[in-house]
């Protein structure tokens, strides 16, 4: 199962070829399509949880605290197969913009399975929920992750863990702020709320959310209304 | 400096099936400096007291309650007790910069914003959306921008 993913950096191709390298480890080491990865070994049984490589525990202790902090509705087993893809995705962007960063980039965008980390200025646009070629909104973005959780495009996929179903009434919730694990984990708890998400997303420090509902409506915090472009989307 | 250079790359490996390069050839222009931060100075704290004399002799206590905090200013009261009469009350209203933060956080209370689900067009440098698979990407607005950048 493959994840589309682009690199647009003011470096040479060493540095960007430094990034993919970098994705590759990642998804050797965390992907559950892999039966040799440690994520799979580890949800079978087969690898012992300190045995695991530090960067796998560092990413479980985090996802635990997201777990917490989004009350379940963010949790890496919730399938009832450990599955963290929900943050590393994010992550592994996250760490790929600094890896960019360090090689002396200074505009740079990486999208990757529509999550999006930007360096300098870019104009995000929010996928339209059923309208496949016209976006939502424009988020003016500067330094900024931008992740989305929907179930529009692979269907019903994302499960409320606490009710086993997928939530009603929501198209999709597009979070945005300093990092993009934590705004996918965000995105994806938010979602599996429903009706309930966007005022737990209201509530978030230092991130920002726009939610898009299936009666028509859209839902923005304070701060994402702020991050929205001026330009006028002209309507189609 | 020559134009943009890009590279498309298929990699056999599950997370990255396309890979598209580009190196940008421009430099945006430096955007003005933001204006400095405004100090605001600390106003004196503003005192009301109003007290009595107690009618019977009797221990001596003071007690300051919690401060509650409005949107206008953040108060505290002390009040003290000589035996069982309230012989004193004090209303300190804390004006400071940490009263006027207080303050100013009690008023912004988390809001969401509401308004109609728009279809459009817009000039736009990358896409967020719902994950989408390697087919979908295909046909998706992100493979658009990319193809356009590959000139």
């Amino acid at each position: 199962m493959g994840i589309p993913v682009g690199i647009s950096a003011d470096v040479g191709a060493a540095a960007i070829d430094r990034a993919f390298d970098w994705l590759r480890r990642v998804d050797a080491t965390f992907s559950t399509w892999r039966n040799d990865s440690e994520i799979s070994r580890l949800g079978a049984g087969t690898l012992a949880p300190l045995d695991a490589s530090p960067e796998v525990r560092a990413v479980l202790r985090r996802c635990e605290r997201l777990r917490r902090q989004t009350a379940g509705r963010f949790d890496v087993r919730a399938t009832g197969r450990l599955d963290p893809s929900g943050f590393v995705k994010g992550w592994a962007v996250q760490c790929a913009v600094a890896l960019l960063e360090e090689a002396g980039a200074r505009r740079l965008g990486v999208h990757a399975g529509g999550d999006v980390a930007v360096r300098g200025r870019w104009r995000v646009g929010v996928q339209h929920p059923l309208e496949r070629d016209h976006v939502a909104a424009v988020i003016d973005a500067r330094d900024l992750a931008v992740a989305t959780s929907g179930a529009y495009e692979r269907g019903a996929h994302i499960v409320d863990p606490l009710s086993g179903c997928p939530p009603e009434g929501v198209l999709s919730v597009t979070v945005a702020g300093p990092d993009l694990g934590t705004a996918d984990a965000y995105a994806t708890a938010a979602f599996a709320m429903g009706l309930d998400g966007p005022e737990w997303t209201a509530g978030l420090r230092g991130y920002e959310a726009m939610t898009i509902l299936a009666d028509g409506r859209v839902l923005s915090t304070d701060g994402m209304a702020r991050l929205r472009s001026t330009v006028t989307v002209a309507d189609h | 400096m020559t134009g943009p250079t890009l590279a498309r790359r298929a990699l056999p490996a599950a997370l990255a099936t396309v890979a598209i390069v580009a190196l940008l050839a421009n430099v945006k222009p430096k955007l003005p400096a933001p204006p400095p931060p405004r100090v605001i100075p600390p106003a004196p704290e503003v005192r009301r007291v109003s007290s009595k004399r107690p009618t019977a002799p009797g221990p001596r206590r003071t007690a300051t309650g919690q401060t509650v905090t409005t949107p206008f200013s953040v108060v505290a009261v002390r009040v003290t007790l000589t035996g069982r009469e309230l012989t004193r009350v004090e209303t300190v209203a804390l004006s400071g910069a940490d009263g006027r933060t207080k303050a100013i956080n009690a008023r912004a209370e988390p809001i969401l914003r509401e308004e109609a689900l728009r279809a459009g067009s817009a000039d736009i440098d990358i896409v967020t959306g719902a994950t989408y698979t390697s087919e979908s990407y295909i046909d998706s607005l992100q493979s658009a921008i990319d193809k356009a950048r590959r000139g």
